[in-house]
């Protein structure tokens, strides 16, 4: 028998309690959909971020950096792995189906992938700002998420983020302490950067926000957001880079930052696969994805043998 | 292809856990990207893989009645009052 609820008010009223939804429970549909979209858009990003982190091996100059590096593109096409199997069991669309959608432009991914990382600075901006955000909000996630296979797997995913955001840290250090000519290349990636990683957090959460009320996320955008930029700030003050928020100021009362408007309609762009470099990173991707075809035929054709043995 | 479950054992005492589930051809292939996806920092030393068609499952309903026997516990509450009595009379 599986687990079943009478009506949405008797699932909240489980989820409320601090229940943990299994995949093989009968959810309401609108959960499913929704853990269903968060976890394939989840999957999409690291996948995508894995294929820039890629783009990087030959290029990341020393060869620890380099390891590390050919470590965290192993990472994110991992995530990537886990995360589409655990949101194949959903149900909705299987992991073929994701990729196909990923790959024509269908489905979303984390706006920070749709910029170009050019130089080793970018790759130092990405390590240090987008891995530490990105992982504040899978932490977010992690601390109470309701839907048990997507918080298991979110252990391990958030343990080697922070290796990489670890990495991160030094090599902003490495840049701090460096030439002028590396303080300049990484100064020009933080005005870059900088509000692509604001934004990635999403608008204000809504009060009504559904991810909130079935226990998916447990915090607010505007407080993961904000605790990331009293982080921050004095990190890279502190190593002498400037942020490029003319509004940004110390609320001597309140003790913190507060920052400037921010603009969200390269957000939406990047939504619409029409952020600056979307159209290439899509691009590339489904171009690997249509050279690879062999290898996934050769492989269903071992499945084959395999069930007629 | 096929679905496997994984099960991983850090080394020493700890039991073999659910680390999670991959797809592969064959047992061959799974094992490759079970150890790919989940060992990569040795994050353990045995590897149990099953298909997920194999496993027998038993629900919450099957499971969780169990839950309402209390005379299969004993916590040694009775005993414990009793010396904590003795030990105040004694003081
Ligand atoms: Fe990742
Ligand atoms: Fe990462």
């Amino acid at each position: 028998m599986r687990r079943r609820w009478t009506d949405l008010s008797d699932f909240e009223a489980f989820l409320d309690k601090g229940g943990i939804v299994e995949a093989d429970d009968d959810m309401p549909d609108a959960y499913r959909q929704e853990v269903f979209r968060f976890i394939e858009m989840h999957a999409n990003s690291e996948l995508m971020g894995g294929l820039t982190e890629r783009d990087w091996i030959p290029r990341t100059p020393g060869l620890r950096h380099k390891m590390a590096v050919l470590a965290k593109t192993q990472d994110e096409i991992g995530h990537g792995h886990l995360l589409y199997m655990v949101a194949a069991d959903l149900g909705v669309k299987t992991r073929a189906e994701m990729l196909e959608d990923l790959f024509a432009g269908k489905s979303r991914f984390h706006n920070v992938f749709h910029y170009r990382a050019v130089t080793w600075g970018d790759q130092i901006a990405i390590a240090f700002l987008v891995d530490a955000a990105a992982l504040a909000t899978q932490q977010a996630v992690f601390k109470n998420c309701s839907y048990g296979p997507y918080r298991r797997i979110l252990k391990r995913i958030i343990t080697e983020e922070g290796f990489h955001m670890r990495f991160g840290e030094e090599r902003v250090l490495r840049v701090a302490e460096g030439t002028e000519f590396q303080r300049a290349m990484f100064q020009d990636s933080l005005d870059r950067w900088w509000w692509p990683a604001m934004q990635l957090f999403g608008p204000d959460s809504k009060p009504d926000d559904v991810l909130m009320r079935w226990h998916i996320k447990s915090e607010r955008n505007e407080v993961l957001r904000d605790r990331w930029v009293q982080k921050f700030v004095p990190l890279l003050h502190g190593y002498g880079f400037t942020i490029p928020d003319p509004d940004l100021a110390w609320d001597e009362e309140a003790g913190r930052w507060s920052i400037g408007e921010i603009d969200w309609e390269p957000l939406k762009r990047t939504l619409r696969q029409g952020g600056p470099d979307s159209a290439r990173r899509i691009g590339e991707a489904a171009a690997n994805w249509s050279e690879t075809r062999w290898v996934r035929e050769a492989l269903d054709r071992v499945a084959e043998q395999r069930e007629a043995a | 292809m096929r679905i496997y479950e994984v099960f991983l054992k850090r080394p020493g005492r700890d039991e073999f856990r659910h680390a999670g589930s991959i797809e592969a051809a064959d047992d061959e292939l799974a094992l490759v990207l079970a150890r790919e996806n989940y060992a990569r920092r040795a994050e353990g030393d045995r590897l149990w893989l099953v298909d997920r068609d194999n496993l027998v499952v038993g629900d919450g309903e099957f499971v969780a009645p169990n839950a309402d026997k209390p005379h299969r516990h004993n916590d040694g509450s009775r005993v414990a009052e009793r010396r904590q009595r003795l030990r105040e009379e004694n003081a």
